[in-house]
């Protein structure tokens, strides 16, 4: 698999003169590094994953920034992005929006068709292919978005608030999921949120944004051990250590 | 009959046809009795008659009938078409909009059965002055709404096709025609109705043939019945038609 890495040296955003979203941002995440940015809303995490992406307007962002060895670009094949919307498409089946992504980037009829149908086993969703998304409950929705950025196949993937609009259940059992098909082939991640104590359980580190202009006030590395379950960690002294010193940090960047 | 349940079955269609049959009963005793000069309202028998003889017997009716169904059929066809197009142009360059549409809104605009007459110099008494009003009418309604459903992408959706780099050619043929076609799908339903409406009134101001016409001439002579008659196969016709084009919506629109 291609390089995963994350590189971001001194990365500002200044969408005008006042507007500084993101102030002298750095950070280097490792392939195969789950890695969660949390922040108070308006900090510019958001910002940071579309500039990764190349959704930004040209000029806005400056400094070194490179993705998978590459400057920032829209379409980047070493991405798949998701965001805290499924963004299915209501016309196209479970199976036919889990192959979407992968028929847009020129994958094989066969070779996608394979892909979504794993992925969709792997996500819970085994006899629900010709389901339409009025049909899925929200839950199964974003599991099919899911499906759809596996099938890509690509190194890096950057998720924006995937599960904030879900249920805290569902939300517990998305988590699962994620951390499974992560587990299963060891792709960067960089995991956009502002639940803490999602970013604690899923990640490797957790990164603290101060408020706008956004900076970085603390990374935090979160040793627990892997595999993980989602649902045995929220009893585990461990973890509610570790919440409780990011829960401080990020105390620390608001009142900065 | 279960209470609160809506009543189905054979029993509302006994209900339904009770109520019809009181009326006409009405109808024809207030004929006959010449409450009400059946110069002005006819009588339910006669028009039945009317109606037999000129299908089942003579088919004076079926040819004039033949002859508006082609002109409306071609006018949707060459109406619609050409809405969609120009609403596709519309929609993919806002330039061609912004220099057309104030013209279309302006000739769209002009009341279309007062351009029957010069339809009629240009076209000439046949078919074509006919498919000429129905095609002014049907083409802007199926223009707008084409372009009401080009707008209506969902924005998440163009999100996604950037990230995973569509082409603009892509964007088009897998998010912004599909998410169009049910409002599209409207516009046409009306498109149709219109371009019947069109050119029986084109029918009723000059033709050779035509239910319009037929129409038109038993009312100049005072045959109420046969007008009645053509009223009500006129509205039998809309309905078929209303009910043929709900069949194929559902058949194609199964995901809403």
């Amino acid at each position: 698999m291609a390089d995963g890495a994350i590189v971001l040296d001194r990365v500002s955003v200044k969408f005008s003169p006042e507007v500084v979203a993101v102030s002298e941002v750095s950070l280097q995440v490792g392939s195969g590094e789950f890695v969660s940015i949390v922040g108070p809303s308006g900090c510019g995490k958001t910002t940071l994953l579309n500039f990764a992406a190349g959704l930004l307007p040209p000029g806005v962002g400056s400094g070194g920034f490179t993705v998978g060895g590459k400057p920032p670009v829209e379409g980047n094949r070493d991405i798949a992005y998701m965001l805290a919307r499924d963004a299915l498409a209501p016309w196209r089946t479970a199976l036919e929006n889990a192959e979407l992504g992968a028929e847009i980037r020129g994958v094989a009829a066969a070779e996608r068709r394979t892909r979504a149908l794993d992925l969709l086993d792997k996500v819970g969703l085994k006899g629900f292919e010709k389901a339409y998304p009025k049909q899925l409950s929200q839950g199964m929705r974003q599991r099919v978005a899911l499906a759809r950025t596996f099938a890509l196949q690509t190194p890096i993937l950057l998720m924006d608030e995937p599960f904030g609009a879900l249920d805290a259940q569902t939300k517990l059992q998305l988590e699962d999921v994620l951390l499974s098909l992560w587990q299963r082939d060891g792709r960067t991640v960089l995991f956009i949120t502002h639940d803490l104590s999602e970013a604690v359980t899923m990640s490797d580190r957790v990164i603290v944004m101060s408020a706008r202009p956004g900076r970085i006030v603390a990374d935090v590395a979160i040793d627990l051990p892997r595999p993980r379950s989602v649902r045995a960690l929220q009893k585990d002294p461990a973890f509610h250590k570790l919440y409780a010193h990011v829960w401080s940090k990020l105390e620390e960047g608001l009142s900065s | 009959m279960n209470d609160g349940a809506l009543p189905r079955g054979p029993a509302i269609w006994i209900g339904r046809l009770v109520i019809l049959g009181l009326f006409f009963g009405a109808w024809e005793k207030v004929s006959d009795l010449r409450l009400i000069d059946p110069i002005l309202i006819g009588a339910p028998s006669g028009i039945a008659r009317f109606l037999w003889d000129g299908i089942f017997v003579n088919g004076e009716l079926l040819g004039d009938l033949g002859w508006t169904m082609l002109g409306t059929l071609l006018a949707f066809v060459l109406g619609s078409l050409a809405g969609i197009l120009v609403g596709m142009v519309f929609v993919t360059s806002p330039t061609v909009e912004s220099l057309l549409n104030p013209i279309f809104m302006a000739l769209n605009a002009m009341p279309r059965i007062a351009l029957a007459p010069l339809f009629l110099i240009w076209f000439g008494l046949g078919l074509g002055s006919k498919v000429a009003v129905g095609f002014s009418l049907a083409f802007f309604i199926v223009l707008s709404s084409t372009v009401a459903g080009g707008r209506g992408v969902n924005p998440d959706h163009i999100t996604l096709a950037r990230t995973l780099g569509a082409s603009g050619r892509q964007i088009f043929a897998k998010f912004v025609l599909p998410s169009a076609v049910p409002v599209i799908f409207n516009g046409l339903r009306l498109g149709l109705v219109y371009s019947l409406l069109g050119v029986v009134g084109g029918e009723i101001i000059a033709a050779e043939h035509g239910l319009g016409q037929a129409l038109q001439l038993l009312a100049a002579s005072f045959k109420t019945n046969g007008v009645f008659a053509i009223i009500i196969l006129l509205s039998l016709v809309s309905m078929c038609i209303m009910t043929a084009m709900n069949l194929l919506e559902n058949r194609l629109l199964r995901w809403r």
